[in-house]
């Protein structure tokens, strides 16, 4: 039996849309359609809602703007408050953050996992080999491999050298990309529909098994009656402009799934009455900041994999380092100067390169409801992370100068817009601990519905179970009790997975 | 988002991409249709997003120029000027002025690099056919 995706067009006219399922999940990214997927095959009758519009798989050759608006939550403009405002980064649309990521796979750290385990957060389900083997499935069918080499472009290669110029160990990054084209633009959704994105792998099959989307649908809450999650309620609207739908009201005879990620689902459980506790605190994420260099020979970082190249040498120093292709727009963005400077600047762009530094922050911040809908996200960094980043830019400064650039431009207030030299770079050592000196970016989110065995620690149980709600799941990055210092997406797969099928047993 | 307003953030756009000043490169931001940039993102971007461009425009406009110890109008001034006020205020020593600039480069960006016309001046390999939709409006 063949499901369906649903949007705005196709329940015009009608005043409410009821449905009823065996499990409701509440977003389509990597955890919801992954969840999708497995209670599928499993043979459950499975409804997805998603906030997002639905974009055909030729429906992303567009401009940066275009693309924000169309895919981005906020239109790329949420950020979250404190000594600095912090852009958060998140995807909205059939397919979730996975459309608009850079395709990192990466498995959950090993000292990660047994933190976890030491802490009494996760138990059995969690194992690590059970895990290992989820990957192994999940690499398999997401098309995992490295950045291939003819598409790997000059700001990843770069890198390389860079990265080996400071004596330190480097790979090709592990991608979910099929015979990718090198566009670099990961971020707008793959006009070439080589990256293997939820709304190209498990929603379709999820469809194929029978699971109904329906897109362009909010979710304002979950019905909870006698301590048990019973139905999803919403509305359809479109996200984008000013059109509404009807209400939508989706029973749950089994379970509901929030799989919204780490600041919608912390919300959505305080609309519907989960409130307390860990809820919406703890929230972590590993901001990042970047590096550019000028180069005399071209780079053209607008081809090659988008992000290609990076090394986690220094994980244990809690940094990870990786090349980052953006479109002009926000290449030009991050130029120094304006005026005939800055114009000057963006006539050789195509000579310029960008690696950023993303560090796993220890500061915790906190997730609460918007005064005017959605969300409001409090973060303020460590000293002890801002530290981090004054030596973490140094890094790159010193790989950008290894890798032969001829200047490089650090983009820390404090420092020359313009350095010649690695020796320039010291003067990061000096600087204070003031976050206000950079610019960061905030991506994976993690922590805001934390699963620990103790309700007093944790908001769901080790296998994502609401401890305060019955039938009620949290399956994305809410749930994880850290950040990783790692790209998530592969672990919060896997992590769906793993519940799922338990949900499905 | 007032009419004047839209007319001071363009007058600033003009400044932070100025036209025929670097080789290659013949367009400025006055050259291509943004307007319709600026009145999508005043109709559907977050509120406080709107807000926060909107402040910028009055900070630079009705302020700017005497951070530069200028007592003009920042119309009243050279583009090359207007670029130096840009430049001082990156550099102020307070953060929420620091991050002014840096907000209506964005926003400029996303305009002027976001046609086909300025992406093939720099050789960007462009996907796109068509301007975007913002900028077919107002072509």
């Amino acid at each position: 039996m063949s499901g369906s995706t649903q949007s705005l067009a196709d329940v015009a006219g009608k005043s409410v849309v009821e449905d009823s399922a065996d499990v409701v999940i509440i977003g389509s990214g990597a955890a919801g359609a992954t969840a999708a997927r497995v209670l599928t095959a499993a043979g459950l009758d499975v409804v997805v809602i998603e906030e997002g519009h639905a974009i055909p798989r030729d429906g992303f050759r567009q401009d940066a703007y275009s693309a924000f608006k169309g895919l981005w939550r906020d239109f790329g403009f949420q950020a979250a408050r404190g000594r600095v405002l912090m852009p958060i980064l998140q995807g909205r649309a059939v397919g979730g953050t996975t459309v608009i990521n850079g395709a990192i796979m990466h498995r959950l750290p090993e000292k990660v996992h047994a933190a976890w385990e030491r802490d009494g957060a996760i138990d059995d389900l969690l194992s690590y080999p059970g895990l290992e083997a989820t990957f192994d499935q999940l690499d398999r069918e997401l098309s995992v491999g490295p950045a291939p080499e003819a598409v790997l472009g000059q700001n990843n290669a770069l890198m390389r050298a860079g990265v080996a110029g400071i004596g330190a160990k480097g790979n090709l990054i592990l991608r979910n990309v099929k015979d990718c084209e090198g566009s670099a633009r990961c971020g707008q959704g793959c006009p070439n529909g080589r990256k293997q994105s939820m709304h190209l792998t498990y929603i379709p099959q999820a469809i194929a098994a029978g699971a109904r989307v329906y897109a362009a649908c909010r979710v304002s809450k979950v019905e909870i009656r006698g301590g048990k999650a019973v139905a999803v309620l919403g509305e359809f609207r479109d996200p984008t402009g000013d059109a509404r739908g009807p209400r939508i009201r989706v029973v749950a005879k089994r379970a509901v799934l929030l799989a919204a990620s780490a600041i919608q689902t912390p919300v959505l459980l305080m609309k519907s009455g989960v409130r307390g506790g860990q809820v919406g605190r703890r929230f972590q994420s590993h901001p990042g900041t970047s590096v550019m260099g000028v180069f005399d020979d071209k780079v053209n970082m607008f081809f090659g994999a988008t992000q290609g190249y990076e090394t986690t040498h220094f994980w244990d120093e809690r940094m990870k380092f990786e090349s980052v292709s953006v479109p002009p727009e926000i290449a030009a963005t991050r130029l120094p100067g304006f005026g005939a400077d800055l114009q000057a600047r963006l006539a050789r762009v195509g000579h310029v390169a960008q690696w950023g530094v993303q560090v796993r922050a220890e500061a915790h911040g906190r997730v609460r409801p918007g005064i005017t809908g959605g969300a409001s996200v409090s973060y303020d960094l460590t000293n002890a992370d801002v530290a981090r980043y004054r030596l973490g830019v140094k890094r790159l400064v010193e790989m950008m100068f290894a890798a032969g650039a001829s200047e490089v431009w650090p983009g820390v207030h404090g420092l020359p817009t313009r350095l010649t030299s690695p020796d320039q770079a010291r003067a990061l050592d000096t600087l204070d601990d003031d976050p206000r000196r950079f610019h960061f970016i905030a991506a994976h989110l993690f922590g805001t519905a934390a699963m620990h065995r103790d309700p007093r620690a944790g908001v769901v149980r080790p296998d994502g179970r609401c401890h305060a709600v019955d039938g009620l799941y949290v399956v994305d990055s809410s749930l994880f009790p850290t950040n990783l210092g790692v790209n998530p997406q592969h672990t919060i797969c896997a992590i769906a997975w793993k519940i799922a099928e338990r949900i499905a047993q | 988002m007032f009419r004047f307003e839209r007319r001071w953030l363009l007058r600033i756009f003009d400044a932070i991409y100025p036209g025929g000043t670097a080789e290659g490169l013949r367009l400025g931001a006055a050259d291509v249709p943004i307007e319709g940039l600026l009145e999508d993102i005043a109709k559907r971007a977050p509120f406080d997003f709107v807000l926060g461009l909107r402040a910028g425009a009055w900070v630079v406009t009705l302020f700017g120029p005497l951070l530069t110890g200028r007592f003009r109008r920042f119309a009243g001034l050279s583009v090359p000027e207007r670029g130096e006020v840009l430049e001082a205020l990156a550099h102020s020593r307070l953060y929420l002025l620091r991050e002014i600039p840096m907000l209506l480069k964005m926003v400029a960006s996303l305009g002027y690099l976001g046609v086909p016309q300025v992406q093939r001046e720099l050789g960007v390999p462009s996907v796109d056919r068509e301007p975007p939709e913002w900028a077919r409006s107002k072509s």
